[in-house]
């Protein structure tokens, strides 16, 4: 492990933390915005051109905040659990490749952070861990609505992670590895949205579930739940939480893009333009979903996926395997 | 060098929570420290060249298993349960059985340990060790049958829940 790779490592983290950092205002302000004129509204507008310093300014605001815990919360539960949803949804990008090596001063840099044989089983662990930040969020703050929420969710995020894992066995049964550099390099002539469409289908849908965002954002309904597991907190562990659900937005997209939609693969442009515009796509997709349908109850939510998607995928799976297997052995 | 360090990381770390989810009076920090313990192990895991172990170990275990553990462990209010055992009870079954794996340690030691002088250093590992594709190609050709029996076992215990669940409490 020599120094040069450390530095290169290093300087590769603080890319990609920068790019979320900087990211996340960004798709706020984009939500706002796109959201406002899809019901013929104009959206953030004051400050700064186009309303665009808006989200940095309620950045601030949130900062100087006055931080309330609750006098019977867990005290060092109640601070742990907002790391947590950041943490474990920052740890997932560090496998997303964004685009081909470059050379800088005679070394081949790899632009993904680590390139592990396990990358996917690793999105999926950090993923479950996320649950965590919820369901401990809405214990920590002792308060019936927080715990409902918390308890809501992590069931919804359990139930589907299941359907999410098995729709993405069956692109791992075509290419033959774990690894996301390895899935994207294999699409050179194809992307793999062509021979497993259904697979992306039930993917994009368990990860909207997962990242609990609408039509699925039943733990923090608020017609029913105030907000929700986030209700008691405030200043920065709201901002926190707020932060751990756009990231997880750009975690599942950008899984989405590598498997299925070629990574940073692209005509004329550089590598990593087409992996942002594909970004942007999927991140303008969620936002466009929130606007459109209305929430699911719960039940729904449940039968949905326990006896649609879980089926469908499984089915998935066995065509898949069964065309494989007579490609191997015709 | 690198290794030696992490490993004394993951050890003690895994130690510390291990104590803690001892010692703790609240159950959730219990639960909480465990899943510190398998995140450490997984840890561990990974210094052995066993990365889809590793993967394996946090997705089922600390992202699956002890989220339902705390499931329950939130919503049974444990503290008003009567304990099993006197607390003499439980410090006497606790003796018997650290004694009985101190002297399975010592009978290990005795019989194996400290023979053949220095140790020897540890063999070059077979290309493909501990990646996915070996592991399912050893469990699919030399484990075979101990495999198929698990997940006859583990169908077993999945019918068994529906069973269960279904069963109307009237």
């Amino acid at each position: 492990m020599d120094a040069a790779f450390l530095i290169e490592s290093a300087v590769k983290v603080l890319i990609v933390l920068g790019f979320v950092l900087l990211g996340v205002p960004l798709i706020v302000w984009m939500e706002r915005k796109v959201i406002g004129h899809m019901q013929d509204r104009i959206g953030p507008q004051r400050v700064g051109p186009f309303g665009l310093l808006q989200t940095i300014a309620d950045g601030i605001k949130l900062f100087f905040k006055e931080d309330i815990i609750p006098a019977q919360a867990d005290r060092v539960v109640f601070i742990l659990a907002p790391a947590l949803s950041v943490i474990t949804a920052f740890v997932a990008l560090t496998v997303v490749p964004f685009g081909d090596t470059i050379t800088v001063a005679g070394r081949t840099v790899y632009l993904h952070i680590t390139d592990v044989n396990v990358a996917i089983l690793w999105v999926l662990g950090t993923t479950s861990m996320g649950v965590y930040g919820i369901v401990l969020g809405g214990w920590a703050s002792n308060s019936k609505y927080p715990l409902l929420g918390g308890l809501r969710s992590s069931a919804q995020m359990i139930s589907y992670e299941l359907a999410q894992g098995i729709s993405l066995v069956s692109v791992i049964l075509m290419t033959g590895t774990l690894s996301l550099a390895s899935i994207v390099r294999q699409q050179e002539h194809m992307w793999f949205i062509v021979p497993q469409f259904f697979a992306f289908v039930i993917y994009i849908l368990c990860g909207i579930a997962e990242t609990n965002r609408a039509p699925f954002d039943l733990p923090e309904a608020e017609t029913e739940l105030v907000a929700g597991f986030h209700t008691e907190f405030s200043s920065m562990k709201f901002a926190l939480y707020f932060l751990a659900e756009y990231a997880n937005m750009m975690v599942v997209s950008a899984i989405a893009i590598s498997v299925f939609f070629g990574g940073w693969r692209g005509p004329f442009l550089p590598p990593v333009v087409w992996f942002l515009i594909k970004l942007s796509l999927f991140l303008f997709f969620y936002v466009w979903l929130r606007a459109t349908f209305p929430r699911l109850r719960y039940d729904q939510l449940m039968a949905f996926g326990w006896k649609v998607l879980l089926p469908a995928s499984l089915l998935n799976l066995t065509v898949t395997a069964v065309v494989v297997a007579l490609q191997n052995n015709p | 060098m690198t290794e030696a360090i992490l490993f004394s990381l993951f050890s003690f770390s895994a130690v510390v929570f291990a104590f803690n989810v001892i010692f703790r009076k609240n159950p959730v920090h219990c639960a909480l420290h465990l899943v510190g313990v398998l995140l450490s192990l997984s840890g561990m895991f990974v210094l052995l060249n066993a990365q889809f172990i590793a993967a394996i170990q946090i997705l089922i275990y600390a992202g699956a298993i002890m989220v339902l553990f705390l499931f329950v462990v939130m919503l049974l209010n444990v503290r008003g349960e009567v304990p099993l055992l006197t607390p003499g009870a439980a410090k006497g079954f606790g003796f018997f059985f650290a004694l009985i794996a101190f002297v399975e340690v010592l009978w290990v030691v005795v019989t194996h340990g400290g023979a053949e002088g220095t140790p020897q250093p540890p063999a070059p590992l077979p290309p493909g060790f501990g990646s996915p594709a070996e592991i399912g190609r050893i469990l699919y050709t030399t484990w075979l049958f101990p495999f198929e029996v698990t997940s006859i076992l583990l169908l077993i215990a999945v019918i068994g829940a529906v069973v269960l669940a279904k069963r109307k409490f009237a």
